[in-house]
């Protein structure tokens, strides 16, 4: 009887979140299917592939230098040292600030004419004038926009990684020391083993949203020059708002949502421990 | 999804406000009709102005204007928004030449025949009539003109015994003649890839006897003329080298901000830049020149058509009243007080040689001149897919990834394509 009540009751108690859920998630999600339409256009959509090509390969190099980067600053920030709350919270800066905001910053700091960056290579003697056209052409304006979603995110990825730091247990770490293992074995037995499943999660994380990135490339290039840096929401956008095709739009969504499930699965299987 | 979502969520608010507001005013007075319309900020107050003259003469119209976002695409979204949902939350539009054709298709607005007559239409710039026609019917009545032209550096060409250029060749010799790069560049322009490419474009190709797409709807892109002014525009940057290669990432006020600071000979602009660049503090006061837009050898002069008018919503209940409004808001009184107050530029051609206009601003005639060779962009439903073919295009060109000849022929493909697709 009780058990049966206490069942009852958690569903109960559950059902606010459900609702919550069903409202932002799932009916939307249905009316994307309901919505969409023109699926036989995709594989006459020129457009397409190449916003596919420009999203993976962005989304490619983004988490990649992001997971390096963020490896790197989760590491330092797991020593004990002097000042480590102050730095903690530094670092977290950039991700705290909106994309849009930050992405006009970086606009300015890639400006041609009156640029920073430009100005720093300059003085530095790394370019012969100061006045570098950073998003002017297709290549540089690519690792233009990769640098600014970089510098946005990988505190993001610093912190996911820094969770799974502190979960692996010291007595390890103390077991290796006594072995005499110097701090890159201890790193490749210990460290990069047990980290794993968080590597996995923050990358399918970082992946999903930077495979969905909108405002950043919006601000700094409009998806110029020659349709070069144009992702796939800037893709959805034009069609949905631009053109009123409303069931293409869905369409394209669930092309979106179907490369990303299908990296997700595959990016999981890679990192299955090899135990089970 | 995200900001389609935050869109919805922006527009209930606003009717979710606009209806309380109105069940407001028609609890004070019952017999009033409230009219009212998305615009950009009233800089420089003048629709505040004209507005509490019309309620003064019309006391039983309340005109509600609502001071929207300042970017016209996020208006153009909330005016959709809106229309998409059958709503009659705006009576009256304030719009775009280029939203013109995709609203007039989804049959979001009211044709005005009836009330604009042939008579005096012909009291308006050609071309801002073009404009507000769709298929034959017009839908808008414009009041605010606008076109591309050339501005140039008076005191640079005068002293260097130079005559303001006509064709390309004129103005890449003389900017070259005249350039010091990087100080100082010959020209400067919209290289973005953006609708701004696309005007500016237009221009050339105007001017060197070809166009986008002909009244029957032939694309002509694939042309040698064609091919001849993407030509010219490319070589400015990759060849004669009188535009910055930071010019592909410029919009209007990239280039405005070059020419106001004098690091720039020639600029292609819109007529805004005008009073910014006689401005007190601008460094180049009094330093600067407008013309047409240069051309082809044997072809004319060519200004890529802006500018906005009002129209009204199928959806409203009140077209009488909002008529009314717009009527009053077009007269040759209102678009010179518009001037004064706000710099709008008329849509009236008698008032380009008005004596009081002309005497505050001696440019307005070489601007009226400019403004009579303006050509609207193609008035097609699907225009925003056109021109973002022809932009990506172009921007390839550009950025030298494609031949202009290749790149135009392969815009060509695309929007021949676009234009059977429906």
């Amino acid at each position: 009887m009780t058990a049966r009540r206490s069942y009852w009751l958690n569903w109960v108690y559950a059902l606010p979140a459900l609702i919550m859920i069903a409202v932002v998630n799932v009916v939307p999600m249905g009316q994307t299917f309901w919505w969409s339409s023109g699926f036989g256009r995709l594989s006459s959509d020129s457009r397409l592939w190449g916003v596919l090509r420009n999203t993976t390969m962005f989304t490619f190099f983004a988490v990649s230098a992001e997971l390096v980067l963020g490896l790197a600053i989760a590491l330092l920030l797991a020593q004990k040292f002097y000042g480590r709350g102050f730095v903690r919270a530094a670092v977290l800066i950039p991700w705290a600030l909106p994309t849009a905001v930050m992405a006009m910053a970086w606009r300015w700091i890639f400006n041609a004419d009156y640029g920073v960056l430009g100005d720093i290579f300059y003085k530095f003697h790394l370019s012969s004038s100061p006045n570098i056209p950073w998003l002017a052409s297709p290549g540089l304006a690519f690792f233009s926009c990769v640098l600014a979603d970089v510098w946005k995110t990988t505190p993001f990825m610093a912190i996911l990684l820094m969770s799974g730091l502190a979960a692996i247990p010291s007595e390890l770490y103390e077991a290796a020391l006594m072995d005499g293992a110097g701090t890159w074995r201890r790193f490749w037995m210990i460290t990069f083993p047990m980290l794993k499943p968080t590597i996995a999660v923050a990358v399918i994380f970082r992946a999903i949203q930077t495979f969905g990135i909108f405002d950043l490339i919006w601000v700094l290039t409009g998806g110029g020059p020659g349709g070069k840096t144009q992702t796939i929401a800037l893709y959805v956008y034009d069609v949905v708002f631009r053109y009123q095709e409303l069931g293409y739009g869905c369409t394209l969504t669930l092309v979106m949502a179907t490369a990303l499930i299908s990296f997700s699965t595959i990016f999981m299987l890679l990192l299955r421990p090899k135990s089970s | 999804m995200k900001i389609f979502i935050f869109g919805c969520l922006i527009s209930m608010l606003l009717m979710g406000g606009s209806c309380k507001e109105s069940a407001q005013l028609r609890a004070g007075s019952e017999a009033k009709v409230t009219i009212r319309y998305l615009t950009a900020p009233d800089v420089g107050g003048f629709s505040k102005e004209m507005i509490r003259k019309f309620e003064k003469l019309n006391p039983d119209i309340h005109i509600e204007m609502v001071e929207g976002p300042a970017a016209p695409n996020t208006r153009e979204d909330m005016y959709s928004a809106s229309f998409m949902a059958k709503e009659d939350t705006y009576d009256l539009l304030y719009m775009d030449i280029a939203w013109l054709p995709k609203f007039a298709a989804q049959g979001w607005l009211r044709p005005l025949d009836d009330r604009f007559s042939k008579e005096s239409q012909a009291e308006f710039l050609s071309g801002d009539i073009e404009g507000s026609k769709y298929q034959g019917k017009i839908y808008r009545l414009p009041t605010q003109s606008d076109g591309g032209m050339l501005y140039y550096r008076k005191d640079l060409l005068k002293a260097n015994g130079l005559n303001p250029p006509e064709t390309w060749n004129d103005l890449a010799t003389a900017a070259k003649k005249l350039q010091s790069p990087p100080q100082i560049w010959g020209f400067v322009f919209q290289g973005k890839q953006y609708e701004g490419l696309v005007c500016d474009y237009l221009e050339l190709a105007w001017g060197n006897q070809t166009t986008l797409m002909d009244g029957e709807g032939n694309v002509h892109l694939d042309s040698p003329q064609a091919a001849q002014a993407l030509g010219w525009l490319v070589d400015a940057v990759h060849k004669d080298k009188i535009a910055p290669p930071g010019v592909l990432t410029y919009q209007e006020e990239e280039a405005r901000h070059m020419f106001q600071e004098g690091k720039a000979v020639f600029m292609r602009n819109w007529p805004y830049a005008w009073n910014l660049l006689q401005n007190d503090q601008s460094p180049v006061k009094g330093k600067v020149g407008i013309m047409p837009m240069v051309h082809g050898n044997g072809g004319i002069s060519a200004a890529t058509l802006g500018g906005w008018g009002y129209g009204i919503s199928s959806f409203s209940k009140n077209p009488e009243a909002a008529w009314k409004f717009i009527e009053f808001a077009a007269s040759s009184e209102n678009q010179k007080l518009s001037y004064f107050k706000s710099g709008i530029l008329p849509t009236r051609k008698a008032l380009f040689h008005d004596a009081e206009i002309v005497k505050a601003s001696p440019h307005m005639k070489e601007l009226g001149q400019v403004l009579s060779h303006a050509k609207a962009r193609p008035a097609h439903p699907l225009y925003a897919r056109i021109s973002d073919s022809l932009q990506m295009h172009l921007s390839a060109a550009l950025s030298l990834q494609e031949k202009p000849e290749a790149a135009l022929a392969a815009a060509a493909k695309e929007i021949r394509l676009i234009l059977t697709s429906k």
